[in-house]
């Protein structure tokens, strides 16, 4: 039976920097000195984490941050800001693609394996959870933990997963500077019916112990593992020691200009089913974010599977609609077709205007 | 164009194992990433291309592919020093889906040390052929291990 490695802190919070600094090293190991797969299960401080390719300073209200504690700072996997906190299990996994347990799948069927893996410790506590394309894991059309994941080289890959616990939603409309949010007026119900916690879901009390606990029996259960607890080696610290100081305590890495354009635009339509009112933020070329709002007859997993599908995909005419397309039925949205949504979506993109 | 089990691989390229492809005219190297690339990764939606006059190394890092939230590698196929990138790409990313091997070509490099480095690419029919089986039957191979 194969061993990986456990990283793993339950008292103490990390940092941002520690934290970060740790997961990189993770696939570092993986790949430069031979390590088997590390698991790193862990509690940030309060803080506010953005992908590596977000602009920093469109995606918070950093004078928030500092007034209330909270600290920020950027990951080298991709997607978009997470929240984290005593309340959120964040877990960072070095791995090499060629290991047996991941099927030698793609990088998208990748993320459907860890997604599974985590939906599988969920269960334990009564909540069925499934994969939600692109990247979410989701509860009943609501989000509880988001994956995402770079390439160290050939030999390795880092995964990043934040799972929800429980969380402030107060702080996180206070620091999260989405602009849709802030112009549609609607920020606090935006969170609240796009996102849960494991404490919601659960049948019973559930600590976060508990939850890391269901991580990382899952994991041996999925993968035919077993697993030892350590600590880094006299090498890793000094991995470790050398990202924090040169990469995650850096300005030029945290407030990095290596990103796209950030826009933000809004469209709206009339429709025999209702208006239809879209908030759209792009990075680049393709949506980092969506709103799809308005006064017409839907379900809001309905809605919540639209937007989550749609994020990260080129805003252009044939790529908006061949998604839309791709998990679209009768009446998804009474009233309104995928012709019509296209091109809601892309009046907000021709409205957009940079932040 | 050559097609290769479904994936486009013209035989006038040089490949490296990372998925990067060379185009040679003299010492210029123009540089993308392979249809085999692109179909595995999806929706291209940031390039993080290094800067021009850089130097980089045969196998190098030499810049971040960001396909939804999935961050890959382009490893330079040749040595030598960056003297052009594709600012197309800077409004439209998914070029590198829609043409990987024309408009959505990603850099040039004035080549250090052509004629030794090439050996190390793949190239010709018959190995661009066994390596993008090779690939498939890895996959293949994995999946029959579970």
């Amino acid at each position: 039976m194969e061993r990986w490695r456990l990283f793993k802190e339950k008292e103490r919070l990390l940092s941002t920097a520690e934290g970060l600094s740790i997961d990189d090293t993770l696939s570092f190991s993986v790949s430069h000195l031979s390590s088997p797969p590390i698991l790193h299960l862990y509690r940030f401080v309060p803080s506010a984490i953005v992908g590596r390719y977000q602009d920093i300073e469109a995606a918070l209200r950093l004078d928030r941050c500092r007034e209330r504690g909270v600290e920020y700072n950027r990951r080298s996997t991709g997607g978009g800001t997470v929240i984290m906190g005593p309340e959120v299990v964040a877990l960072g996994l070095g791995i090499n693609p060629d290991n047996p347990g991941l099927k030698g799948a793609s990088m998208g069927k990748i993320f459907e394996i860890f997604a599974q893996v985590l939906s599988d410790a969920l269960t334990a506590f009564g909540i069925e959870a499934s994969f939600r394309p692109k990247n979410d894991l989701e509860v009943r059309g609501r989000k509880i933990a988001g994956l995402s994941a770079a390439a160290e080289d050939a030999k390795s890959i880092l995964f990043h997963t934040s799972l929800i616990v429980d969380f402030d939603m107060e702080l996180m409309q206070d620091i999260i500077n989405t602009p849709l949010i802030k112009l549609s007026d609607k920020g606090y119900s935006c969170f609240s019916q796009r996102m849960t916690a494991v404490k919601w879901e659960a049948k019973s009390d559930v600590t976060i112990w508990d939850v890391m606990e269901s991580i990382e029996e899952s994991f041996k259960r999925y993968f035919n593992i077993k697993f030892k607890e350590e600590n880094p080696t006299e090498e890793e610290v000094i991995k470790i020691q050398e990202l924090i100081r040169e990469r995650y305590t850096n300005k030029d890495w945290i407030f990095s200009k290596r990103h796209p354009r950030f826009r933000m635009g809004i469209g709206r339509v009339k429709t025999k089913g209702g208006l239809l009112e879209i908030y759209l933020s792009l990075s680049g070329a393709s949506i980092q974010d969506i709103v799809i709002t308005g006064d017409f007859f839907s379900t809001t997993k309905d809605i919540n599977r639209l937007e989550s599908t749609l994020k990260w995909t080129p805003a252009f005419k044939e790529n908006i609609k061949k998604t839309i397309d791709s998990i679209w039925y009768k009446d998804m949205i009474y009233g309104i077709d995928p012709d019509i949504l296209t091109e809601a979506i892309l009046k907000a993109k021709e409205s957009q205007v940079r932040l | 164009m050559a097609q290769i089990k479904g994936y486009e691989m013209p035989d006038d390229l040089y490949y490296h194992e990372e998925h990067s492809w060379a185009r040679v005219d003299g010492t210029k190297v123009t540089v993308g990433m392979t249809d085999f690339f692109q179909k595995e990764a999806g929706d291209i939606v940031f390039v993080d291309l290094p800067d021009l006059e850089d130097e980089v190394s045969q196998g190098e890092v030499c810049g971040k592919i960001q396909s939804r939230k999935w961050i890959g590698n382009l490893v330079a196929p040749v040595s030598g020093e960056i003297v052009e990138i594709n600012e197309e790409l800077e409004d439209d990313t998914t070029l590198i889906n829609k043409d990987p091997y024309g408009k959505g070509w990603i850099l040039v490099i004035e080549a250090s040390n052509l004629d030794e480095e090439l050996d190390n690419l793949i190239y010709g029919k018959e190995k661009v052929e066994q390596f993008i089986e090779s690939q498939i039957k890895k996959a293949e191979e994995e999946r029959k291990k579970t």
